[in-house]
Order: structure tokens, then sequence, then C-alpha cells
């Protein structure tokens, strides 16, 4: 992982990645995603907002609501969903597609005819992943914050200024930064370990399918546990 | 010329013990032995795709193994290799497949004429027509045409060797016999050296100069196809005579 990450980077510096090839990969990884990105984020937002006003009616200001669901969505929901969305969506992808050509010896053919298959293959999905995380992130952090909003008003009688009344009084610009330092750590996180275990597939169809399973789940625990990280390091 | 030297290789078991030999400028070489003897991992060695556990390989003098990238890289542009399955890139077309084989520098150094005439050569050499297959992606051709495009990138470089991984493996006896026709037109029409592996014993006895027999990983048997087929050593009898009543019981099946 550690030769994969470095000649990735070097391709990466070096030029030798096709512009193309991230173009096309950001319609992949990026575009592709928006539609199960955003619906996720709605779901986030509306059970945030249902949540919170259940546990709040009679106790706490109501408006305290739209603290809760800016924080959660921003600091937590926005990063960490997305990025598990996309482990199953493009990191199963990355590594079934790669873990075919594996299989087929196009990854050889590759070797064969001279070409590096990581600035082909590797290094464009990792530019493209960092390009387009954090921005399916952001996207998903407002429009669960408008669910959310839109949910307080349907459900529980919030309006619109009390609940941005409250988002603002608790709000940090502190959590964006987080919220994009999440993204961005994910982001990278999802084509190594995806693009990773494509290169070591072995064993036909099957390994194929074991290598995929095996990816989404170490892409998910991985995310997971760089999650629990974040709070010790950047929330003190 | 193309060294093999004391080849050694283990997965979870032996696959080459200490094979070695010399195949000489312009020799068609080929190589057979039961499925599982390490044939295709000797191959690979040759450009390197393998990670030996001891030995090394001399491409026109330069070490695969030991040279550093530059001498692997040589190495690399002097050799054509056609894959057991061709190994078409998937995403690429027809045309962006062959042009692949053509040598990175070279490719920058040449006009975009000289690489498409280049391409369309290298199709028509292996009997396809360029007009009526370069946009077509690899999921539209037929096996035969697969393992064409196939040869077609392998020779678009013009190298000096070509290696064949079972180039007739999974065709019919009338495209196994249109592509060994091929593998012997284009030996003499490039004056390449040739090294196949293949487990169609009558083929590879018909176009080769000499042969090798892999067995266990060791190399059992190396001499002219003659001396091979006149072989007393039990296991190649074995190996031939098994191989005769395969190939009757395909012309039965025909």
């Amino acid at each position: 992982m550690g030769l994969l990450i470095t000649r990735s980077a070097r391709a990466l510096v070096t030029l030798q990645v096709s512009p193309r090839e991230v173009l096309n990969q950001i319609y992949v990884i990026g575009v592709q995603s928006i539609p199960i990105v955003l619906v996720t984020a709605v779901l986030a937002g509306i059970v945030t907002s249902q949540q919170g006003g259940y546990q709040f009616q009679g106790a706490v200001p109501l408006y305290v609501l739209g603290s809760i669901v800016v924080a959660s969505v921003v600091l937590e929901l926005g990063p960490v969903l997305t990025a598990i969305v996309l482990s199953g969506r493009v990191g199963a992808r990355i590594t079934a597609e790669l873990g075919t050509m594996k299989v087929s010896e196009q990854l050889d053919a590759y070797h064969a005819v001279g070409r590096d298959p990581i600035a082909i293959l590797a290094a464009p999905r990792i530019l493209a992943s960092l390009i387009s995380v954090p921005v399916l992130v952001a996207m998903a952090n407002l429009v669960g914050v408008l669910a959310g909003m839109v949910a307080a008003r349907a459900t529980l009688g919030l309006g619109y200024e009390s609940f941005l009344y409250g988002a603002r009084l608790f709000w940090h610009n502190w959590d964006l930064f987080y919220s994009m330092t999440k993204a961005v750590t994910f982001s990278l996180a999802i084509p190594i370990i995806s693009i990773h275990m494509g290169f070591r597939t072995k064993g036909g169809a099957a390994g194929v399918g074991r290598a995929t399973t095996a990816s989404v789940m170490f892409m998910i625990l991985t995310i997971l546990i760089l999650d629990a990280f974040f709070p010790p390091l950047l929330l003190q | 010329m193309i060294q093999y030297l004391d080849l050694w290789k283990a997965y979870d078991q032996p696959v080459l013990q200490g094979v070695g030999f010399t195949v000489e400028e312009g020799e068609m070489f080929g190589i057979f032995g039961p499925s599982g003897t390490g044939k295709s991992v000797l191959l690979k060695t040759t450009i390197g795709l393998i990670d030996l556990d001891r030995g090394d390989v001399l491409v026109e003098g330069d070490s695969v193994y030991r040279g550093g990238k530059a001498a692997l890289q040589r190495a690399r542009h002097r050799v054509g290799y056609v894959f057991q399955n061709a190994a078409l890139f998937d995403s690429f077309d027809v045309h962006e497949n062959v042009r692949m084989g053509l040598p990175e520098g070279e490719l920058k150094r040449m006009k975009r004429v000289e690489a498409t005439r280049r391409i369309w050569d290298a199709l028509e050499l292996v009997n396809l027509n360029p007009a009526e297959v370069l946009k077509k992606m690899p999921v539209e051709l037929s096996g035969g045409m697969r393992k064409r495009v196939g040869i077609a990138r392998a020779i678009v470089g013009r190298p000096g060797i070509l290696l064949w991984d079972e180039p007739t493996t999974g065709l019919d006896p009338v495209n196994t016999a249109a592509v060994e026709r091929l593998i012997v037109r284009l030996s003499n029409e490039l004056k390449v050296t040739s090294v196949i592996v293949t487990h169609d014993i009558h083929g590879g006895l018909d176009m080769c100069d000499r042969v090798a027999m892999l067995y266990a990983g060791r190399l059992r048997f190396i001499g002219t196809p003659e001396a091979f087929q006149e072989s007393e050593d039990s296991v190649v009898r074995a190996f031939v005579d098994r191989a005769v009543a395969l190939a009757a019981l395909d012309e039965v099946q025909v």
C-alpha cells in the first residue's frame, strides 16, 4: 500500500496522469454519486431533526434543534455517511474493476507494453476522489441541514427563523473546517484501499467477489476508525 | 537471445526449480508441459512480471531482475507479449489497445499519422480489416478477433522477440490452425525470436525449431521436435502419448 501511495503521488507530481482519465473518474466517482449522496443526506437530516424534536419537546427550547441538526450533519453525518455510501458505490466498483483487470492479466499487459498501471489506473482515481468527495460532502451537509429544517417546520412547527437562530447561536466556523478535513481524509482512504485490494486480487471471478467484499468491509471499518480519531485531535 | 538463468519460484509449492536454458536469436522455441507446471510463470519472467525467488533472465544481454528499471524497460520494449486470453484493455477500443503497444517514448516523437499507419499495418498483418474493427470495443469482438488484436498490440512496436502464452487456447480448430499459420508467418516476416508456451503439442512441434518440456517445475527435456517425439523419457513419452490420444479424440468430435 505504501508503494501504491508513493508511486501514485509521484505520477501526480510528475504529471504522468491523463487529464481525460481524471475527468472521466470525476464523472464516475463524483457526478454519478450525487443522487445517492443527496438521498442519504436528506434522510439523515430528517431523522436527526425528528429525534431531536422528540427529545427536546417540553424540556429544552425547540430552537436549539437548529444547532443540533447543523452540528450533527456537518460534524458527523455529512462526511461519515457520504464516505460509507461512497465505499459501497465507488470503492466496490474500483476494487471489482481493477480486480477483474488483475485476474484477466490486463495489469500484466500494462507492464508488458512498458506502461505503469499505477499512473494510468490508480493516480487518476485518487485525484478524482480527492476532488469529488469534499464537494459531495459539502453538498450533503447543505442538503442534510435543509432537509432537517424543513422537517422541523413540517412536523414540529419550528419556523425557519427559529431554526436558523438556534443554528447560528452555537455555530463555529471551525466546524466546517473539521467537516472538510474529514472529507479529504476519507477521499484518500476510499480509493487507496479499494485500488490496493483490486491490485492484489487473485483467483478468478470468485477472487474478485472476495476482494470486493473485503474491500468494502475494510473501507467502512477504516472510515469509522479514522472518524474516532477526529474529536480528540481537532475538537479540543 | 534470451537466457533463463537458474530460475526458482515458489508460491504455496515450488513452481520453478532451477530452470535454465537459452533461446537463440531468430529461433522459434516451444515450451510444453502439463497444466500447472510453471510454463506461463516461466514466460512471464522474461519481462519481469513475476518476482523470482532466485535466478535472472537476460534479454539481449539486459538483466531483467538485476539490471534496474532502465534495463527492465529496455527488455520490455524488445519483447511483444501475446497473452493467453488476449488481455485487451476493456475500457479502450481496438485502436487505443493496439496504440498502447507502441513504446511511450517513440509514441511521443511520432506524428499522429505515422502512429495510425503503424496501427493499421499491425492489424492488417494479423488479417483484420482496420476500418471494420478500429472503433470496436473488446467486448464486441469474437474470441479469434480478440486474439488477433492482442497479437497486433504485441507486434506494433516492432519487437525483436515475441512471447506467446497459449496462443490457441479457447479457439476452435479452424481458428487454431489460422493462428498457428499466423505465428509462423509473423515470425518469418518480422524475423523475430519466438517463445511459445502451448499444450497443443502437434502445432508446437510443427512450428518450432526447438522445444522444451517442463515437468514439476523442472526442465525435463530440451531439444529438437524430432528428438522430443523419439524421446525414451517416461514422462515425455506419457505426455506425447496422451496428447496423441487427445488429438485423436478431438478429430472424432469434429
